[in-house]
């Protein structure tokens, strides 16, 4: 007897269909899998026998053939491990179908050996493929089914056991998961899990943050251990403007794929922060792997990316890091697979200002010779630092303003200021594809930003003094733009220039 | 025929009797396929079953199914898909295919019969 079940197979966050066909016949007893299976998914035979052995199902001495089509795809994982498991039990009879013709069933799921179902990665992704291809619902582990009842008209039926699988199957869907109530879920959720009050002092590196923030602008930080370069960055995702259903469905999309989404939590409801050690190889920053795995970049996508130590990355890695923060996406090619994955983050880099960290410090000697000076800061490529549009010092705070307290601002304060600024944005660069002043191009630059004439004067005179590159002129121009959004100012004026030139001449060597 | 062969022969005449006994039928007896042999064949109802048996003096060297390495698995298997190649209509009116051992311990006194049903399938 020959029986089907629908499935699907991930590359990257695309979905590809997968139709797993069981052929039991009465020959010599044999238990194969053909169509390009990975180990996982040879291993997937003991465990679907186990489990419908131990699910009181019979398993006969028979020949049993699985064949996952297309035949060329390479399947990969445990997740075929229940559509193999109902289309045999179909094809000998012990279960049934009962879609009726009203469109078929998919399942996917892995098998513990007991008949339990486990949670499989990327479900999400997993489910909006099915939807898009038209399938009506969807078997999986009851795990899985929160995040899969994200995807809008698509019927989600869980399952915690085997059993409980073949029983949605043959009331060709049972009892459907409910959806989950994103908006509230989202608003239930505190934005940031410290607030930036907590810090003494820093104003000005606080504000700087604030600038960032608003215009989705990368920053580099200098300043010698200790001085709260951590403490500041960890604060950031909270000032940011709060997640959207849509942009929490993508973050977990790239998290579930990943298998990053903690047990319990079935969505990503905060923005990502992400700090990787610096001794993180380059496919792990940016992506990587024999099929393609999303990196750091990408598990960043929509929150933060804090690069601690930042001269201290791998070159690979940090020249790695080019392509996502240019076009908010990161491309992994392989032998076989292109796979692209979002990365749209806002970088956040700390630095000591010197390899021992001492390095213009009033209380403290720096030790480094000169030449290790030299070579720490030129790690940094020209092409990366273009990218980043802020250079922020956090020196140490001094005793007297660590003593002051109860004076600093709320995140919640701030972060009402980065949601005008950044709606003022949005109006303005309507159509041009960005979102942030970070993100015009020169000719949105000279298009849309105003400058008064004593902006211009200040420009001009900056321009000869500093000996400022042009692509270093657009940058001040866009940070400046930023903090007129923040004044909600309609045209950038010479406070607002200052400002900005402030944050790019600060860091003494020449980055 | 040496002890060893006599010893071999005793101990499927019992696993045959053993089997007989509890309602299988022996469709064939060391079946010689070229060099191989397949020992017994046997059908209850629906169910076919290509028997190898084991059987064992003292208990020193592990029990008797143990003796079933994968290169015998292969071959038993090997040779019932030609057997029932040659005979299509072995296959009518059954529904499982099984590979079982029958261990014959004779380690004590009386020997001990052992069947170990669909004991291995061959897994590509």
């Amino acid at each position: 007897m020959l029986a089907q079940i629908a499935s699907e197979a991930l590359t990257g966050l695309q979905g590809h269909p997968v139709e797993v066909e069981v052929d039991v016949v009465a020959a010599a007893p044999a238990f194969s899998i053909v169509g390009l299976p990975d180990a996982a998914v040879q291993e997937s035979r003991e465990r679907v026998r186990a489990a419908i052995v131990n699910s009181s199902f019979e398993f006969p001495s028979r020949r049993i053939t699985v064949n996952l089509a297309p035949a060329d795809l390479r399947k990969e994982g445990p997740s075929f491990d229940l559509p193999i498991a109902l289309a045999f039990l179909l094809a000998t009879g012990q279960a049934r179908d009962g879609g009726n013709g009203r469109g078929r069933l998919a399942a996917l799921g892995e098998l513990g050996l007991d008949g339990s179902l486990r949670p499989v990665a990327g479900a999400l992704a997993l489910a909006q493929s099915l939807r898009a291809r038209g399938v009506r619902g969807l078997v999986l582990p009851a795990a899985n089914a929160p995040e899969a009842t994200l995807v809008r008209g698509l019927e989600v039926y869980p399952a915690a056991t085997l059993a409980e699988a073949v029983a949605q199957l043959g009331a060709g869907g049972g009892a459907a998961a409910p959806p989950i109530d994103l908006e509230a879920l989202l608003a239930a959720t505190p934005i940031g899990d410290a607030d930036v009050a907590d810090i003494f002092g820093q104003n000005q590196v606080k504000r700087a943050l604030e600038v960032a923030v608003a215009g989705a602008h990368n920053v580099l930080m200098t300043g010698p251990p200790g001085a709260g370069k951590t403490m500041l960055a960890r604060r950031v995702p909270g000032i940011m403007p709060p997640l959207s259903p849509d942009e929490a469905i993508e973050i977990t999309r790239i998290h579930s794929v990943a298998g990053l989404l903690p047990a319990g939590a079935p969505l990503v409801v905060r923005r990502p922060f992400r700090a990787p050690h610096h001794t993180i190889s380059s496919p792990g920053l940016v992506g990587g792997g024999g099929t393609p795995r999303p990196g750091e970049v990408s598990l960043a996508h929509l929150g933060v990316l804090f690069l601690d130590e930042f001269p201290e990355y791998r070159l690979s890695a940090l020249e790695g890091l080019r392509q996502p923060l240019e076009d908010g996406e990161i491309t992994i090619s392989r032998r076989l697979i292109s796979v692209t994955f979002p990365a749209r983050l806002m970088l956040i880099a700390a630095m000591n200002p010197c390899p021992c960290g001492y390095r213009g410090d009033a209380e403290r000697e720096c030790v480094c010779p000169g030449h290790r000076l030299r070579q720490y800061s030129s790690r940094l490529s020209g092409p990366l630092l273009d990218r980043i549009d802020l250079r922020l010092e956090v020196p140490r705070v001094p005793p007297r303003d660590r003593r002051e307290a109860g004076s600093a601002e709320s995140s919640a304060t701030v972060r009402t200021r980065v949601i005008a600024a950044r709606a003022r944005q949005l109006t303005r660069l309507a159509g041009t594809g960005a979102y942030a002043n970070a993100h015009m191009t020169a000719r949105h630059l000279r298009r849309l930003c105003r400058l008064d004439p004593g902006a211009t004067s200040l420009l001009d005179h900056a321009y000869e003094r500093l000996h400022l590159s042009a692509r270093a002129c657009d940058r001040v121009i866009k940070v400046a733009q930023t903090i007129a959004d923040l004044a909600g100012a309609e045209t950038i004026d010479a406070g607002h220039l200052g400002e900005s030139l402030s944050y790019r001449t600060s860091g003494r060597h020449g980055i | 025929m040496n002890e060893r062969q006599q010893f071999g022969r005793a101990a499927e005449e019992a696993a045959a009797l053993h089997l007989t006994r509890r309602g299988w039928t022996l469709l064939g007896r060391n079946v010689r396929i070229g060099r191989g042999e397949l020992d017994l064949i046997v059908r209850r109802g629906s169910v076919l079953a290509f028997v190898e048996v084991k059987a064992r003096r003292s208990a020193s060297f592990g029990s008797p199914e143990d003796a079933v390495d994968p290169r015998k698995r292969r071959q038993v298997a090997r040779l019932a898909e030609i057997w029932l190649g040659a005979r299509p209509w072995a296959l009518r009116g059954v529904s499982d295919v099984r590979f079982d051992v029958v261990a014959v311990d004779a380690s004590a006194e009386p020997a001990t019969v052992r069947h170990l049903p669909a004991a291995f399938t061959l897994d590509g």
